[in-house]
């Protein structure tokens, strides 16, 4: 049993293992992702090099290479010695590449449908389309299009077509022909450019700080109190009730809000008979959507603190209580003087805790509103899922996403020094004086 | 006869051992695995149906010519775009790509780009039967670069709708609301009559406050159309995304008067859409603006008689810079780069098949989308359907279709966060204009031109 101080080392390896694999390695990727225009377009494991109209663009707009840009964006198709050869080679038809080679030898086409319209003119026309395609590939005399896995090949394809580049020209081309993606600081300059970041950042506190006082700390607090002072049996059925909105699942709780508040709803029923036109309540305007995020958010949120503070509550010694009775205190005095000091502790954890759960929270958000009316509830977390991950064209935006993840992880850690600073770690954690 | 058969037992392994994963020997002749994943909702089988009928028309073509092939097609519907696309480009990373992919033509640019999909014209013959009959524009529709990236599966269209007794019961005639779909086309009806009628509807009490005009009630290419309607265009014509202020300003103006006129509720996006299909479908909304599949579940689950009700045209131009105009997102076949170019040419073959108007003709009428080729009008089937026969010559002519450009999606997302803005009464429409403006220079750069 040498060893047994390495056991636990041993018994949490596979456990290790998982958090590596789940926890560390995404958030190490997420960091090196936020430096890259990484997207839908320039794939995830890299790119190749590729003449085509987009590539040519910043050619001729950045370097001026209008003539090199024309010259290479030339498709010719052109049955020669080679490309018959490789036909050949390819596993072609013979008698067809042997009456190709008779009849159209040293003709060129702007098209490789062309050189298959041709081919299909042949007597000797292979019997399918499959057949065609194999002898038609290999004739293209220019590099439109093509995709090469490293710049060297595609340089040397150039050559190969008599287009001869100097060294400015070679290198401009290696850039604009890359289709993968790039490091770059971009997505940084371009959050602080957009006008909607500032917004959503004030959004993002706004939801953090008003769902957490009123609800995941301040509520928790008066249910865990008010539920001390009352006989034990209504209390733990009015926890038990506080629990009940985290049970459920997730969509169908949002789901059930959704039936009080939209036009034909619950709240519309009722209130149309006093005069108020029915609407719907939880999109009609930003301060009637962001009280509903509140309370959807902190009625589930607000059962976690009640039970952290109920249980701290129970774990201060009743003699204290007693005492203080004695000593003529009110139920105020009570709170003030014995148990909130008790409870610093479980308030700094539920603060913190629960800060870092809104900040990167959204899917009730999602679920409710989808940021709506008109962006007024979009959160930090919904936009970077937005860009990352949720496109109506397709294009994600994985580079952008992780950026803005990045600044969340940015803020996270931040707000929670700041709480260790307001409440005084150190000393909460300092061991007693009476030992 | 020995010796034969050994050959084609030796050849059959030797197939199997090189070309590796999706190809086996299967008892005699050669078995290939073919994946198709595609965006397709209930209505929408034959997506992958007409693969799996062209994959058995495929082994009867191959076993005429004297090859023994067996085609398995193993099938994946999402019903999610979102998860659709990410399971798509997550695959594709992991070089477990589909074979054939079934999504809209705008994914072609980014996927091209990042040489997930390769150009289906290096595996099809396009100048044959029965690719060479697709509508011409279907195929430019998918067409980048030059090169054609994929084969058009379905074509639809975004019409406007009239709900035709409230539109008798404020003065129009049989004989008018006949003549209204040409009145548009011409632009001799704009948004403007549009918006004015559907205040008369409200005034009269045939509906009620706010639902004069319904237009999709979600996030959808739908809106682009009523940019155009005030004269925007999307591309530059060189390639270049374009943002027209003026119309795109107009087009916003536009919802934002809606609102100012009780035609149309500040929230309406975000409505859910059984209460938007069951309220279009009883006469509650005096006009609307959907989709031609939609037909499918009007006719169906609402029980709406939709000839007796309804009547259809282009949406309106939006004045004199304007034009009448309608919108198609058509579905594709895309080919996923794979290694193996046997079951690349298999692929292409298969994509070819389905494509015939026949087989086409059983999607476009199950799920009451348009169809791709010329000859499928002669499809009895699909000849026989009234709504497709007399919707696709008034819309498909005049349909338009969002640019294919790996930077169209980032466009798409600004111009609708935009109109919410605006239309929620958020910012004013200068203040969306001018954050479109600045967003969209952030973040695409020389990539778009500002007018």
């Amino acid at each position: 049993m040498g060893n047994s101080k390495h056991l636990g080392l041993y018994l949490l390896a596979p456990a290790g293992i998982f958090v590596i694999l789940f926890f560390l390695a995404p958030v190490i990727l997420t960091g090196i992702f936020g430096f890259t225009n990484m997207s839908t377009a320039t794939g995830i494991t890299g790119g190749s090099y590729m003449v085509s109209e987009s590539s040519m663009r910043p050619l001729r707009s950045h370097f001026g290479e209008e003539a090199l840009a024309d010259q290479l964006m030339q498709r010719v198709y052109t049955i020669d010695e080679a490309g018959l050869q490789a036909a050949a080679e390819a596993g072609g038809d013979a008698a067809a590449i042997r009456e190709l080679e008779a009849r159209f030898l040293g003709q060129s086409f702007d098209r490789r449908r062309d050189v298959e319209v041709a081919i299909k003119s042949l007597n000797a026309r292979p019997s399918s389309t499959r057949a065609i395609k194999l002898i038609s590939a290999e004739f293209e005399r220019s590099v439109v299009n093509t995709r090469f896995d490293t710049p060297e090949e595609m340089l040397a394809a150039i050559a190969g077509f008599g287009i001869v580049l100097n060294n400015a020209q070679t290198e401009a081309l290696v850039d604009v022909a890359y289709t993968g993606w790039t490091f770059t600081t971009q997505n940084f300059k371009t959050m602080l450019e957009l006008p909607d970041t500032k917004k959503t950042l004030i959004n993002t506190l706004f939801y953090v700080f008003a769902t957490l006082i009123l609800f995941n700390t301040g509520f928790a607090l008066v249910l865990s109190i008010s539920t001390h002072y009352m006989p034990s049996r209504p209390a733990g059925f009015f926890r038990s009730i506080w629990l009940l909105p985290r049970v459920t699942p997730p969509v169908l709780y949002v789901l059930m809000w959704k039936w009080l508040a939209w036009d034909t709803g619950f709240l519309s029923v009722i209130l149309e008979p006093l005069g108020f036109a029915p609407r719907n309540w939880m999109l009609d305007t930003p301060a009637n959507a962001w009280t509903f995020i509140i309370l959807i958010n902190g009625i589930v949120g607000a059962s976690m603190g009640m039970l952290i503070f109920s249980s701290a509550i129970k774990a201060i010694p009743p003699a204290l209580f007693h005492a203080s009775e004695v000593d003529g205190a009110t139920r105020r005095q009570q709170i003030w003087h014995i148990i909130l000091p008790q409870l610093r502790w479980p308030i700094l954890f539920i603060t913190i805790y629960q800060t870092l759960s809104l900040l990167t929270s959204f899917e009730y958000i999602l679920l409710a509103t989808d940021g709506g009316p008109g962006g007024a509830t979009e959160v930090w977390a919904l936009s970077t899922y937005l860009k990352a991950l949720s496109n109506y064209g397709g294009a994600l935006q994985y580079g952008y996403g992780a950026a803005l993840s990045l600044v969340l992880v940015v803020i996270g850690i931040s707000v929670s020094l700041i709480y260790l600073k307001l409440f005084d770690f150190k000393n909460l954690t300092a061991p007693p004086k009476i030992e | 006869m020995k010796n034969s058969r050994k050959l084609l037992v030796a050849l059959a392994t030797t197939t199997m051992l090189t070309v590796g994963p999706g190809v086996a020997l299967a008892g005699e002749g050669t078995e290939y695995n073919i994946s198709v994943w595609a965006a397709a909702g209930p209505s929408d089988i034959y997506r992958i149906g007409a693969i799996e009928i062209a994959a058995e028309q495929l082994e009867r073509e191959y076993a005429v010519r004297g090859e023994i092939i067996h085609i398995n097609i193993e099938g994946k519907p999402f019903t999610q775009w979102d998860e659709f696309r990410q399971g798509v480009t997550l695959a594709a990373e992991a070089g477990t790509a589909p074979n054939i992919v079934v999504a809209s033509h705008v994914d072609i640019a980014p996927w091209a780009q990042s040489g997930l999909i390769v150009p289906v014209e290096d595996y099809v013959d396009l100048d044959s039967w029965p690719l060479n009959d697709i509508y011409p524009n279907l195929l430019e529709i998918t067409s980048v670069q030059d090169q054609v990236w994929a084969i058009p599966q379905d074509a639809e269209s975004r019409p406007f709708f009239f709900w035709k007794p409230h539109m008798k019961a404020i003065g129009y005639s049989d004989a008018d609301l006949d003549g209204l779909a040409e009145r548009i086309r011409l632009g001799d009806y704009t948004l403007s009559d549009m918006l004015v009628d559907a205040r008369k509807m409200i005034d009269a009490g045939l509906v009620e406050e706010n639902k004069g005009f319904w237009p999709r009630p979600s996030k959808g290419p739908d809106y682009w159309m009523f940019y155009m309607a005030f004269g925007g265009e999307m591309e530059d014509g060189n390639g270049r995304l374009l943002l027209d202020k003026t119309a795109m300003a107009e087009f916003y103006q536009f919802f934002v008067d809606a609102v100012e006129l009780g035609v149309i509720s500040k929230n309406h996006i975000g409505t859910p859409w059984d209460q938007w299909h069951g309220a279009l479908t009883s006469g509650q909304v005096g006009m609307w603006q959907g989709g031609t599949w939609q037909f499918a579940e009007w006719t169906g689950k609402y029980e709406l008689d939709f000839f007796a009700n309804a009547s259809f045209s282009l949406v309106p131009g939006g004045g004199d810079n304007g034009r009448a105009n309608t919108l198609t997102q058509p579905l594709v076949y895309l080919m996923t780069s794979q290694d193996d170019e046997d079951i690349m040419g298999i692929t292409g073959e298969l994509i070819t098949i389905a494509s015939e108007p026949r087989t086409n003709a059983l999607h476009a009428v199950l799920s009451a989308q348009l169809g791709i080729s010329k000859a499928q009008e002669t499809v009895g089937l699909y000849a026989d359907d009234r709504w497709i026969r007399e919707a696709t010559p008034v819309l498909l002519p005049y349909a338009s279709a969002q640019p294919n450009n790996v930077n169209f999606g980032q466009y798409f997302e600004v111009m609708f966060g935009g109109l919410q803005a605006a239309w929620t009464g958020q910012k004013t429409v200068d203040e969306a204009i001018a954050d479109v403006e600045t967003e969209l220079k952030a973040a695409l750069g020389d990539n778009i031109v500002i007018r």
